[in-house]
């Protein structure tokens, strides 16, 4: 059998790992240092916790020594040279100070929302979201799919409410085409959208309990969910991710199964959603939980650009319904709810307002859908002469809109979506330290995100 | 000399042999030597000693009394969390209009059993980073703790593991060690979830334990022992002898103070699964993980036990046994052995042949005869339980008592389920709020009032 | 469309718009250079009689030729929704300042715009990219960048799409090698 070979002496990889480690710090330029970054940045960082462990290794505890070795792999301090100031100033701890990184993997991040808190205690010093877990591409997507395939690319977006998504596209490219949209028609989405806002508000309430730690909730708002929906199916045939609106109409006429599932609903619709409300509304810890806590005040909710719910909790009486009207929704009679207060009871209030204020508007679709064709004359190939269009709408988180520009050709040239949740989400830099950790989840849910759309 | 000479030789000779031997073999290496080992050393310690140790067991019956009842207690705990866990899933799914576990047994009553197999047979691993001992002893003590409190509870008269006179100050001092298993779970676990939630733990628990000490201090006052025994059986009597109506303040705060010592909604900060994903068990997998399940089950079960004891009369019953009858009928040696051969075969045969008889006659003929009788039989054995259970309720006190001790346990173990359903989760500065600003004063005034109570009346 | 609007945009920003005002169904477009935009922004804001005080959009386009930054606002004091276009961005050193002064909603959203079209905006204090990797050097929303396996467009072939590296060195080869058709104004 041939002899072992010695053991490697310590002190070369050591001198590698060393050399490593500098190599990009001395890159001349900017750009070579940014490609050097992707190949070697993890590598570097690697071998200097490597090195920084073998020094200390003679004479330390060895606990301290594993702890050096490893704890770079669980600080969430990214392992690239700091891009901006504000990234460098975050990522410093000051005394007493850690790092919690929340998400993309958490139960109460709806989805993959990352938040890097920087905690003193319990108490939130600073935040750092961080995006783009789920982004899709679906902007670059839809500029290279043609106008009708753009309806089903948008739909998977908000998947909560996918409806309002489809709705904010086909209006603005019906103001491309300057396409008349029937009455009958227009009452049909109307109808349908309201039916979405229900559930997407029903299920807000439950995820909200939810990140409280109320269990129950959740699986109420499910069911009345679950009956929206399935009315919904069959209207549209499917459950969520519709593809129902057309450019100038809506795919299929109001049917049987639908209309009765839906009279059966109304009947009860008030008494149902007045017991779920009840189950928090009553509730002496759920009330204490969100009053005062993360209030955003009118001027900070203009500033940051918020819209929907949370910004009318701050007092703005901004619904794009009645704000900038759209539709049919001039001749419906409904209320825009407001209030004050601007906190996290405030935006669940809202929404529960706003549920009753849909119940009205669908009573009233019912009553006035007039008759006629469900869908304008459009042509099979759609080529809109050259121009911009920015159509908006009043999603269950604020307002939704598209900016589609038009080259002339069957693509739209550029097709902007603006996603109200990606908004509101900025103010949680303002909201959240202060507050406790508790809290965060609260807040979070409070804003009602869904990363489907936030991430695009 | 070959490759496969090479490798032959590099296998030692104990590999060589142990690789060629089939399971039942190796089994029977492993386990023949211990049970040899032991037979002998048994034989020579009884020969030796043999006498010595009966003498001193006979003068000293304690002692294998105290280690039947620790046995017992330690085999009773597990079934328990198993009971509790099916209740809170199958409850809880009733109250979220869901069917809940439907699947294994009948009703989905195995689903709990289920899950402990698969704690079991999980992988069992410690994070890298972790200081394993304290991470692997974290469970341990916090199971411990919980059950050793379970040696002071009067389940039935004479049902008790040992009846201190210090009964609840031992059942304080134990149920304390419980933080010392969280806060090392929290630390150890090297991760900053599990640190938040250990040191959640310690607060809160810490807190609550103040106000649960003083409340039951007014019940010390009233009974004048601090033996569990003691207290129960000072509130025997009519109903209004129970201490919830004597304390009923005191019986609120321990109730609040008990949820949150025991963990529970709305007082489960220390596993917030939407805050801190699963605190000091972040970590856990495996059966450590499960340790902590069933501590956390058998800690609801314990202060259900211990509020069912203090405050609601323990095993008493809540009003007065109208038939004290004693069955001499029923005494075990009063038929000798043959007589009750006699009547357990009559019972159990003439009792299946006349069910399935008259099964046959209601069924008629859709089922074959094998079933018949199996049904006869089932039949038989339910109703032989269920007289057998009667006549013990009403001829025996540990049998009654026992039932009325578990009725009033299990009816606070659904208090604690439906609250879990119900509310959602206190924060941390609120948690303590609460405590030191409204619990803590109301303790000390509910002790005060009880103590000027009971001093004038006794100098009057 | 808000025939009023026309003549209270004159008054107040006139002296900075590029062409004339443009109005359809319910939208006004305004075009401005990029240098102006502050001061156009902060008067649309703050006049009495505009008060567009809800930034309801903000984004990036790439017309083929130069590159855009879009801001659709809404006030209350008109019906129409108004388009203020910075027009004219250099592709190869694409600068614009910042909204951030005025809305601070608007940093988000001029992260995604440098995300996807390398749009630098000065006075944004934490301009990095917000969807895509760190490490990522492409900017997807730029015309240049190519999909050819999409369905409709081609047969796949294989490829999944084409990243070209928009870093201040390579700016200058990759002009001529993706404009995939011709530029809109």
């Amino acid at each position: 059998m041939p002899p072992r070979q010695p053991a490697p002496s310590t002190s070369k990889p050591r001198a590698s790992a060393k050399a490593d480690a500098t190599t990009p710090a001395k890159a001349p330029t900017k750009a070579a240092l940014a490609r050097a970054a992707k190949a070697s940045a993890a590598a570097a960082a690697h071998a200097a916790a490597d090195v920084a462990a073998r020094e200390y290794t003679s004479g330390d505890d060895p606990r301290i020594t594993l702890e050096r070795q490893i704890g770079h792999l669980y600080e969430p301090i990214p392992p690239y040279p700091m891009r901006t100031e504000r990234e460098s100033e975050f990522y410093t701890l000051g005394d007493g100070e850690m790092f919690l990184n929340v998400g993309p993997h958490h139960p109460a991040t709806h989805g993959v929302l990352r938040l890097v808190l920087k905690l003193s205690g319990e108490q939130v010093v600073d935040v750092d979201p961080v995006l783009g877990y789920l982004h899709r591409g679906v902007e670059k997507i839809c500029e290279n799919s043609d106008y009708y395939h753009v309806i089903d690319q948008v739909d998977p977006l908000e998947y909560i409410s996918s409806l309002f998504q489809e709705w904010s596209a086909v209006l603005s490219f019906e103001k491309l085409l300057d396409v008349q949209v029937p009455r009958r028609a227009e009452y049909i989405r109307v109808l349908s959208a309201e039916l979405l806002r229900i559930a997407s508000h029903t299920l807000y309430m439950g995820f909200l309990a939810l990140d409280l730690g109320g269990l129950t909730p959740i699986l109420y708002g499910f069911i009345e969910r679950d009956e929206i929906v399935e009315m919904l199916a069959a209207l549209t045939g499917a459950r969520m991710l519709f593809n129902y609106y057309r450019i100038g109409g809506v795919n299929g006429d109001l049917n049987h199964e639908f209309m009765s599932r839906l009279g059966d609903w109304m009947t009860r619709a008030a008494k149902q959603t007045d017991a779920n409300i009840g189950l928090l509304n009553e509730n002496e810890i759920f009330v204490r939980r969100t009053r005062g806590v993360g209030v955003m005040s009118r001027e900070m909710a203009l500033r940051y650009g918020v819209t929907g719910g949370d910004l009318r909790a701050a007092g703005v009486p901004f619904d794009v319904r009645r704000a900038h009207p759209y539709s049919v929704y001039p001749e419906l009679d409904f209320n825009v709810p407001t209030r004050d207060e601007g906190d996290a009871l405030a935006r669940y209030l809202i929404r529960v307002d706003e549920i009753r204020e849909s119940i009205k508007i669908i009573d009233q679709c019912l009553h006035n859908m007039p008759d006629g064709p469900i869908m304008a004359r459009v042509p099979r190939l759609i080529r809109p002469r050259p121009g911009r269009a920015w159509g908006a709408v009043e999603g269950p988180r604020g307002l939704m809109g598209v900016y589609a520009i038009s080259d002339g050709s069957d693509q739209p040239f550029r097709f902007r979506i603006h996603d109200p949740s990606f908004v509101n989400l900025q103010t949680l830099q303002a909201m959240l330290p202060g507050n406790l950790l508790a809290d965060t989840m609260a807040i979070v849910a409070s804003l009602d995100p869904v990363m489907g759309g936030v991430d695009k | 000399m070959t490759a496969r000479a090479g490798i032959e030789s590099a296998i030692s000779l104990p590999t060589r042999i142990w690789t060629r031997l089939t399971v039942r073999q190796r089994l029977g290496l492993i386990f023949a030597p211990g049970a040899v080992f032991g037979g002998l050393i048994t034989v020579i310690a009884l020969a030796l000693f043999g006498p010595a140790i009966v003498d001193f067991l006979s003068v000293n019956n304690g002692i294998p009394r105290f280690f039947a009842a620790v046995t017992a207690i330690l085999m009773m705990t597990v079934p328990t969390a198993f009971v509790i866990i099916y209740l809170e899933l199958k409850v809880i799914a009733r109250m979220n209009l869901r069917v809940g576990p439907n699947r294994v047994g009948p009703w989905g009553s195995a689903m709990s059993v289920i899950h402990g197999f698969k704690v079991l047979a999980k992988e069992d691993f410690a994070p890298t980073g972790a200081d394993v001992t304290v991470f692997t002893l974290a469970p341990v003590v916090t199971y411990m703790a919980s059950i050793m409190t379970l040696l002071v509870i009067p389940f039935a008269p004479g049902l008790v593991g040992q009846d201190l006179n210090i009964g609840l100050l031992y059942f304080f001092a134990m149920g304390g060690l419980t933080v010392v298993g969280l806060l090392m779970a929290g630390w150890s676990s090297f991760n900053k979830y599990s640190l938040l939630g250990g040191l959640r733990s310690a607060a809160q628990m810490i807190s609550y334990e103040i106000p649960l000490t003083l409340s039951v201090v007014g019940v010390i006052i009233l009974a004048k022992t601090m033996s569990l025994n003691g207290i129960v059986n000072a509130q025997s009597g009519s109903l209004f002898d129970w201490f919830v109506f004597k304390q009923p303040l005191a019986a609120l705060i321990f109730f609040i103070a008990a949820t949150a010592e025991a963990n529970r909604t709305p007082f489960d900060l220390t596993e917030a699964d939407s805050e801190i994903v699963a605190g000091f068990a972040t970590e856990y997998s495996g059966m450590r993980f499960g340790f902590f399940f069933f501590a956390e089950y058998v800690n609801v079960f314990i202060m259900s036990a211990l509020i069912a004891t203090t405050f609601f009369g323990g095993w008493n019953a809540p009003f007065n046994w109208p038939w004290t009858v004693t069955l001499n009928a029923f005494q075990p040696f009063s038929y000798g052995l043959i007589g009750w051969t006699a009547i357990v075969i009559t019972v159990a045969f003439v009792g299946t042949e006349a069910l399935a008889v008259l099964v046959r006659l209601v069924g008629g003929k859709t089922w074959d005869m094998t079933s018949t009788f199996v049904m006869g039989m089932a039949i038989n054995v339910l109703l032989v339980i269920g007289l057998l259970g009667f006549l013990g309720f009403i001829a025996f006190d540990v049998v009654r008592g026992l039932t009325w001790f578990m009725l009033k346990t299990y009816g606070f173990v659904l208090v604690f389920v439906w609250m879990r359903a119900t509310l959602p989760r206190v924060r941390v500065d609120q948690l303590m709020g609460f405590a030191w600003k409204w619990l803590l004063p109301a303790a000390l005034l509910n002790l005060f009032v009880t103590a000027t109570a009971v001093v004038l009346t006794n100098s009057r | 469309m808000d025939k009023t609007l026309k003549p209270r945009l004159e008054a107040r920003v006139g002296e900075h718009l590029l062409g004339p005002i443009y109005q359809r169904q319910d939208e006004t477009e305004i075009r401005v250079a990029p240098g102006n935009v502050p001061a156009v922004l902060t008067m649309l804001h703050d006049a009495v009689d505009l008060r567009f005080e809800i930034l309801a959009d903000l984004c990036g386009v790439d017309t083929g030729t130069t590159l855009q930054v879009v801001y659709h606002l809404w006030s209350p004091m008109t019906s129409d929704w108004l388009r203020v276009i910075a027009v004219g961005i250099s592709r190869d050193d694409p600068r614009a300042p910042s909204a951030t002064f005025l809305w601070t909603g608007a940093e988000w959203l001029e992260r995604e715009a440098y995300d996807m079209f390398g749009i630098i905006f000065e006075g944004n204090r934490d301009l990095r990219r917000i969807f895509m990797p760190p490490d990522y050097t492409s900017f997807p929303l730029r015309k240049d960048f190519l999909l050819p396996d999409d369905a409709s467009r081609s047969t796949g072939a294989g490829i999944r799409h084409v990243e070209i590296g928009h870093t201040p060195a390579n700016l200058a080869d990759d002009k001529s090698a993706g404009i995939r058709r011709a530029p809109v104004s």
